[in-house]
Order: structure tokens, then C-alpha cells, then sequence
């Protein structure tokens, strides 16, 4: 069941550096397999391999358009990435503000001293 | 009224074994330095939410010790961390072995540079951690530790494009 995980997993379909590009790619909009290609230098089925994965995780959605499809960012998966790395921000920060506080709180007595 | 610089350390990940915490102080470079060595004023300020500081010492000298603890602010249990003192340079430098009971495999060496400029301390707080095992126990969440460091610019990138989209 080695495989099950890449395909089932946000954090490990973004630990492929070639998924990260696509999806940098479509930040900027949506676009079509061909257009993927070209802009990465990568194979048509390399690319649309990742775009199965990612679609399973539910990073990349398609809507058809005419002969092509179009293939866009949702960036919602990643929230649960970004609250833990604001939780980590979070316990360095409150520590460095105490000592913020602190620093102040040094300075104001001797000021009034 | 000072100006506050609340929340504003900037975390990067330069290697896959550090963790690079930059932060800027309103106050001069050697009541940074003090605050930091100084075991009178490390006991006010070492518990990052306040939690109750139960012992804190430091030897603050090349192969000097130093050990700290705090209750955990969920269950209460005993947060030691500990470690000896491999260059000290007032008021620039403090490098030290970092230690934390909680991780008894993980080594670490803490090392802080100080600098002054217009009054402004800046503060650059280096882990370097002994193996990327250790530093992945400060960076872990599930499967996001095997590619840690481009995982984390790229969040900040999608996340804050797709912000300012919306």
C-alpha cells in the first residue's frame, strides 16, 4: 500500500517537487494539459499523472472547455498546512514578545529612575 | 509609547537540519544580551505562554551549564531543557548546546548573534540540529516533515496568492 499514501495525502502529493511547479503554475489561472507541458518541459503523461494526483487530493479540479480541459488550483486543502505552521509561529512568537514585553518594561523603569 | 515589534520574527529553514528565527528588539544590544544570559531576568521571560518556571540556572562561560524548566501549560509534566555554554561573547554571541528532556535523542546547538543598529537589537536565533530527524521534532505534522523546507515556501506562496485573490 505504498502508493495508497501519495494518492490519498496532501502532504505527500506536495512533497513531489514536479506537483509543487504545477500548482505554482495554475496559481495564476487555470489552463490546459498542453500548456503545462510546454511551460514545464515535462512529458504529457508526466503531467497528467500529477494531475491525478493532485485531483485526488482534491488540490487541482477540471471543467471541460470546448475540445480541452482546464485544469485549476484549490488551494483549501492546504489550510490545515498553514494552521499548523501558524501554531509553530505562534508558540516562537509568544515567547519573543514576552521578552518584547520585557525589554520594555526594563527600559521604562530606568527611564523613571 | 515605543513602537512594538510584536510578532514579527521571520522563521526560515535555511538546511534541512536548522530552524533560523530572526526578530528585532526597541532596546540596546547588551540589556538583550543580559536578558538573555542572566538567570534573574531568563526566568521572566523563558516560558513562551507564560507557564510557571520551576528552576532556571546559568553558567553563563565557555563549558559553563545552564538548565531550565517550566510546566507544561496542558498536564502540567516537567519541560527541562539544558546544555552547556561552547562560546560566549558579550553582548554578540551565545553559542550553547541545546537539549530538551521531552526529545531525549535530540542534539541541537542554539547559537545567537546580536547586533545593534539605531537603537534597534537584532536578534538571529539559529538551531542547528545533529541530524534531520531532530530538527523534524520541532517541524513535524504528519507527512510534512520529509520535504519540510520547500513545502513551507511554497504554502506561504499558494496560500498568500490565493489570499489576495480572493
Amino acid at each position: 500500500m505504498a502508493r495508497s499514501s501519495t494518492t490519498s495525502d496532501v502532504f505527500n502529493a506536495l512533497a513531489e517537487a514536479d506537483r509543487r511547479a504545477i500548482l505554482s503554475l495554475l496559481i495564476v489561472g487555470e489552463k490546459p494539459v498542453g500548456q503545462i507541458v510546454m511551460d514545464l518541459s515535462m512529458s504529457q503523461p508526466q503531467v497528467s499523472k500529477h494531475l491525478r494526483v493532485l485531483s485526488q487530493v482534491g488540490l487541482v479540479k477540471s471543467r471541460p472547455d470546448g475540445r480541452h480541459r482546464l485544469y485549476r488550483l484549490e488551494p483549501q486543502p492546504l489550510q490545515p498546512m498553514r494552521d499548523w505552521l501558524a501554531k509553530f509561529e505562534q508558540a516562537i512568537n509568544s515567547r519573543l514578545d514576552r521578552l518584547d514585553d520585557y525589554l520594555q518594561e526594563l527600559q521604562g523603569q530606568g527611564d523613571s529612575q | 509609547m515605543t513602537a512594538t515589534r510584536h510578532g514579527t520574527a521571520v522563521i526560515e529553514f535555511p538546511t534541512e537540519l536548522e530552524v533560523l528565527i530572526t526578530r528585532q528588539f526597541e532596546a540596546p544590544i547588551q540589556l538583550v544580551y543580559d536578558v538573555l544570559t542572566k538567570t534573574e531576568h531568563v526566568r521572566n521571560t523563558i516560558a513562551p505562554f507564560g507557564e510557571v518556571v520551576t528552576e532556571c540556572s546559568f553558567d553563563v562561560r565557555v563549558g559553563g551549564a545552564y538548565r531550565y524548566t517550566f510546566l507544561a501549560p496542558d498536564d502540567g509534566r516537567d519541560m527541562t531543557f539544558h546544555g552547556q555554554f561552547l562560546e560566549v561573547e558579550p553582548p554578540t554571541r551565545i553559542v550553547d548546546t541545546w537539549r530538551y528532556d521531552g526529545w531525549p535523542d535530540v542534539k541541537a546547538v542554539e547559537t545567537v548573534d546580536l547586533s545593534e543598529s539605531n537603537g534597534v537589537t537584532t536578534m538571529r536565533w539559529l538551531l542547528t540540529f545533529a541530524d534531520k530527524a531532530g530538527r523534524d521534532h520541532m517541524t513535524k505534522f504528519d507527512g510534512i516533515e520529509a520535504n519540510f523546507d520547500n513545502v513551507e515556501n511554497y504554502l506561504r506562496q499558494v496560500l498568500d496568492k490565493a489570499g489576495a485573490a480572493a
